[in-house]
């Protein structure tokens, strides 16, 4: 099927739906992309059901969604959002007849050429929260506890500094100081930070070490959140762990953080990449003071680089109509054939394939 | 490895007794449902596990060994699969060979009436249903200073 058969038609059948693309974004300065999940469910037994994350659909200074379509053989496919963080994934069920249950989804958006940055030595704007979004990025989650263990730890680091940003920076260094990455972990890990606290054990990846972040922070009463996303496009700072060189990026996951600073906003942090360019830039364990570390270390206390997409900030999800486990974040493709979730930490067995192109203008 | 496991062994290791452990009934692989009641008489390892463990995934065979080595006596091992579901569970123990048996806690809600924050999780319970070993974290449970103090529970 070409593409404009495919958008065309989408209206004509109650299997082939689309959501309405929005007008791409020509300004310069900004890149498009198209994200393509290719989902098929092996093995079927029964009903079969999956939840994909699509891209944030607002606007932002950093992130424009621009639409999504789908295609496949699906009795029904919608578009749902989490209550509590506005989480939005497609909701797509099979029939227990359909022997070969698969679904193709494209997502259309658009990401800033320049990193995004957030100049904290600069002079203050007008950027506040209210209180009851204070409390809210300051509230714990089933994952990240701000009691017990993680106060306390949270508030031997930020002893001695004063303000949001000074004890988002002393919490920065320290979980650049003290963990490590876990290229054993599965997936991203699901940032279990109290167990990581209190067995001594600070090793994960972006969702354990950022976690990690986020909730030393919400513990010292700083407002924080994680970004769960994933890699598009290599780096084009020269980090060849930090982006992805090839269309394929179905293990490409990776989830960030943001503290918000009154008078700057929500502020651009990634600790579990530093430890990533510790372990994997070439050739590999680098030192704390090796150059590229350094930069890394410097650069990622205000600043991400836009090759990456950003699905949604939601914890503790519930996925619309199943029965099973509430997920720490919604990542990865999820999917359930006869009331079983297939392991969406493993795509080639799922099976799912994501796929990335760069729109030319 | 050997000498940290035992050092952690010993350390969690519980005197007497302890506060009964809440109720369990759960399906296997085949959908046959188990209750700690099928099994008075024989100490029970309830090991609480997940394939994204790592530390679960290293300590798993020294389950199937202990089993082995225990097998005739009185003593079971109920792996409990944490919020997977039987297609996950099931895919990974087809590399793993085993015969012990694998409970399903589809949504996670019995694991956290045990209090198995942490995964893998053991517990051992005595003849009577008692509470007697609670361990977090891998361990070698085929060595015989584990073999040894299971096989002192037994009636």
């Amino acid at each position: 099927m070409d593409r404009r058969a495919f958008l065309t038609s989408s209206a004509a059948s109650a299997a082939v739906v689309s959501l309405p693309w929005r007008i791409a974004h020509g300004r310069s300065g900004w890149r498009s992309f198209e994200i393509t999940t290719r989902l098929d469910i092996q093995r079927p037994a029964g009903l079969s059901r999956a939840w994909i994350p699509l891209p944030m659909s607002g606007s932002l200074d950093w992130h424009r969604g621009q639409g999504n379509a789908w295609h496949g053989n699906a009795a029904r496919a919608e578009l749902m959002r989490d209550p509590k963080y506005g989480v939005e994934m497609l909701y797509v069920e099979w029939s227990a007849s359909e022997s070969a249950p698969y679904l193709e989804l494209s997502s259309r958006f658009s990401t800033p050429v320049r990193d995004r940055s957030v100049d904290l030595s600069g002079p203050a704007g007008g950027a506040a929260l209210s209180a009851a979004e204070r409390k809210f990025f300051t509230a714990p989650t089933e994952l990240i506890p701000t009691d017990g263990i993680v106060r306390e730890t949270a508030e031997d680091i930020v002893k001695g500094n004063r303000g949001d940003v000074g004890k988002a920076r002393a919490i920065y260094e320290w979980v650049v100081d003290n963990s490590f990455r876990d290229p054993k972990v599965r997936g991203c890990g699901w940032g279990d930070i109290k167990a990581m606290l209190e067995t001594r054990n600070l090793g994960g990846k972006c969702g354990d070490l950022n976690a990690l972040f986020v909730g030393l922070a919400r513990a010292a009463g700083v407002p924080a959140r994680d970004v769960y996303g994933i890699r598009v496009a290599p780096s084009a700072h020269g980090y060849k762990s930090l982006g992805t060189g090839s269309p394929v990026i179905s293990k490409a996951q990776h989830c960030r953080a943001e503290f918000f600073a009154p008078g700057f906003g929500w502020v651009p942090v990634d600790p579990a990449d530093v430890r990533k360019v510790v372990l994997e830039e070439p050739p590999g364990n680098l030192p704390m003071d090796d150059g590229k570390v350094e930069a890394a270390r410097k650069r990622l206390f205000g600043s991400w680089e836009m090759n990456w997409l950003a699905y949604n900030m939601g914890h503790d999800i519930s996925l619309p109509g199943s029965r099973g486990p509430q997920l720490p974040y919604l990542m990865y493709p999820n999917a359930e054939t006869g009331g079983d979730r297939l392991d969406q930490l493993d795509p080639d067995s799922f099976k799912y394939v994501i796929t990335v192109r760069e729109l030319k203008a | 490895m050997r000498a940290r496991w035992l050092l952690a062994l010993l350390a969690f290791w519980v005197a007497g007794a302890i506060a009964g452990p809440p109720k369990l009934e759960l399906e296997d692989l085949d959908g046959r449902v188990h209750r700690l009641a099928d099994y008075r008489g024989k100490v029970v390892m309830v090991n609480f596990w997940a394939t994204w463990c790592g530390p679960c995934r290293e300590e798993m065979p020294s389950l199937e060994r202990l089993r082995q080595a225990l097998e005739g006596r009185p003593f079971v091992v109920l792996a409990v699969n944490v919020a997977e579901g039987g297609r996950v569970a099931g895919d990974y123990l087809k590399t793993m060979p085993h015969k012990f048996t694998v409970l399903l806690d589809r949504d996670g809600s019995l694991t956290k009436a045990w209090g198995a924050r942490i995964l893998p999780a053991t517990y051992v319970l005595g003849p009577e249903g008692e509470l007697r070993i609670r361990h977090v974290g891998a361990l070698d449970w085929a060595s015989p200073e584990a073999q040894q103090k299971i096989a002192a529970l037994m009636p």
